[in-house]
């Protein structure tokens, strides 16, 4: 697979080999790749190697002008693209100090939730097929498609919405969608004890994930580990109760932690937040018919929108972690500079790289899927 | 080395008209069952776990994910290619067996798509490779993807899906882009002059300044032991 490598390793007399991992594999997430070195089936060392998706994000970011970069930031993270762009307009809101109307916050939560629980079904689906569990992974990308249908109903587009623009959102919900949500919530809710005994409660399952790239909290910390993952090691640190954005702070809602800081508790917590993003979602279809008013704040002409000179930092929590973006302006039509911190390239690189140490072979697929890492959002 | 160069390779032999009918029921049966190697080079790749999942289902045409290149008919290149991606995808491309179709998934590989002002992608696949079928958007849907399959199945039972042949009578042409991109001493383990000579496909295209490039950069490989031709290109030397 390589070019550069293939004279063929004169290996030592010994058990160890070094082995590629992907980028072309079928246990590895997305274009991505791992140099291993291995003692027997023990992974001695992991040497994680990006770089295959690589696009220059950020520099084609300062070729376009501030509206056309919503088309492009949905496409970082593909599996959860609707928090790219709530981010990316947050900062241009700030920089502006545009205000955003009511409804039109409450309609990005239901968005963003509705894409958390999209991004996790998604992942479940992943893990279980690392484990050979390949019905769950049917299951949960034939579920997630009932999501994507009602993004394509309200944004027009299945997987990438493009539906947030700096002011508000770019269109009103067609009639009885709210209903069409719920019948969809109640229709996933009741597949939850199905997956429970298919997967999360599964001996197949629990056997192999547990104990499986542990990590403790105090590691996790240290490594930049955010969101599920950190809540798998104990710690309860979720951006929307801690630093709430849009109207988080109105909303009734837990965060589910675990203790093992293992594969198995992180796809846990996933599935606990999966509940409670349900239930955000449930808040938002109930409290929506009453609020009123504007979808959008007036914005000037968006070809010839020079956003006033300054920078800003804005986070938010994303299905994979805390996301933000840095974005500086000079006051011309394109932004100075943007800046991504990923989640995924802290759980992609360094800690998947740590956690591979000592673990077998056949669970080096699973440690990533249950990381969660979104490749592309690694190379950017 | 020679008992492999016997084996007749069906497409040739055009005169007896029992051949012809066998190679009708070749191409249908081969239209019929067909692996697909997804190379996931981009975000395209979102769109495939749908289509050949339980909702759209592709198995119920006879195309099945494979994980080997060496035993998939397909390579489905889903989204931009990086530079560094493309070097991968052109050591698949030569591994898989032919006949072999590529399809191109995505704006992305059309021209570049959303990317085309970044110095870090390929923008047109089919400098690098013969492509068979593209389908393009961004991204495209579940439906657009087996629609484009069902084509792909119509035209290799029609026989006119042969881009894996122009492979081999162009590969100049297709070696000369890759050796601007990678730079000149980018070469492959596979002998594709071997093989296309292999196939009876050598033609004008075959051979050019690019191979006679890429012949006085060729480092002597052990991989390259095993390359098909290699034998009778000792004497010479």
């Amino acid at each position: 697979m390589r070019p550069e490598n293939y004279e063929a390793q004169r290996q030592p007399p010994s058990n160890e080999f070094e082995l590629n991992f992907g980028p072309n594999h079928p246990g590895i997430e997305g274009n991505y790749a791992l140099k291993v070195k291995l003692h027997g089936d023990v992974v001695l060392e992991a040497q994680a190697d990006g770089g295959y998706l690589h696009r220059g994000f950020e520099k084609l970011m300062e070729q376009r002008l501030w509206i056309q970069n919503i088309a492009l930031v949905p496409r970082i993270c593909v599996p959860d693209p609707s928090p790219m762009e709530l981010c990316y307009s947050m900062a241009v809101e700030q920089l502006c100090g545009l205000h955003v109307p009511q409804r039109a916050n409450w309609i990005r939560v239901m968005q963003l939730e509705l894409s958390r629980i999209a991004a996790h079904l998604f992942t479940f689906g992943g893990h279980a097929a690392t484990t050979g569990m390949y019905s769950t992974m049917y299951w949960g990308v034939a579920d997630r498609d009932l999501v994507l249908d009602l993004f394509e109903e309200f944004t027009g587009g299945r997987v990438y919405s493009i539906y947030n623009i700096p002011g508000g959102v770019r269109r009103e919900l067609p009639s009885g969608f709210l209903q069409r949500v719920s019948e969809t919530l109640d229709y996933i809710e009741s597949r939850l004890p199905d997956y429970d005994n298919l997967f999360f409660k599964n001996q197949v399952f629990v056997k192999r994930a547990k104990d499986v790239g542990v990590m403790t909290q105090e590691q996790a910390l240290a490594w930049g580990v955010t969101g599920p993952n950190l809540r798998a090691t104990g710690l309860a640190f979720d951006v929307r109760r801690d630093d709430p954005y849009l109207i988080y702070d109105q909303l009734e809602f837990e965060i589910p932690t675990e203790e093992s800081g293992d594969a198995w508790a992180r796809t846990l917590v996933r599935r606990h937040e999966l509940m409670e993003s349900i239930r955000i979602v449930r808040q938002v279809v109930e409290a929506l018919p009453d609020i009123h008013g504007p979808i959008r704040a007036p914005i000037p002409n968006p070809l010839a929108w020079n956003v006033p000179a300054g920078e800003t930092y804005t986070r938010v929590e994303s299905s994979k972690g805390e996301l933000c973006y840095y974005v500086v302006s000079d006051g011309g039509p394109k932004p100075y500079r943007v800046h991504v911190r990923g989640p995924s390239s802290m759980h992609a690189v360094q800690v998947l790289e740590k956690l591979s140490v000592g673990s077998r072979i056949e669970d080096i697929a699973q440690t990533m899927f249950s990381l969660d890492a979104c490749p592309p959002e690694v190379d950017r | 080395m020679s008992s492999i160069k016997q084996i007749p390779v069906v497409e040739a032999k055009r005169t007896n008209p029992l051949a012809r009918v066998f190679d009708d029921l070749v191409r249908f049966c081969r239209s019929r069952s067909l692996f697909i190697l997804h190379y996931c080079t981009g975000c395209g790749a979102i769109e495939l776990p749908p289509a050949m999942t339980s909702r759209f289902d592709m198995e119920r045409l006879g195309i099945q994910p494979m994980v080997s290149p060496r035993q998939a008919d397909i390579l489905l290149i889903t989204g931009y290619v990086s530079i560094k991606t493309l070097k991968r995808v052109i050591l698949t491309y030569e591994q898989m067996g032919s006949p072999k179709y590529v399809i191109g998934i995505c704006s992305c590989t059309v021209n570049g798509g959303m990317y085309w002002q970044s110095y870090a992608t390929a923008k047109k696949l089919d400098e690098y490779m013969p492509v068979d079928l593209y389908i393009a958007g961004c991204m495209p849907r579940p439906e657009a993807v087996i629609e484009g399959l069902q084509q792909l199945m119509d035209r290799i039972h029609a026989g006119e899906a042969n881009s894996w042949e122009d492979y081999y009578r162009n590969y100049d042409y297709y070696l000369g882009n890759q050796q601007k991109l990678f730079g000149e001493d980018w070469q492959t383990p596979t002998d594709v002059i071997s093989e296309a000579k292999h196939y009876d496909l050598l033609s004008n295209g075959t051979l050019g300044d690019h191979t006679r490039l890429l012949e006085q950069h060729q480092k002597p490989l052990e991989a390259l032991e095993m390359r098909l031709g290699h034998e009778q290109k000792e004497p010479a030397k």
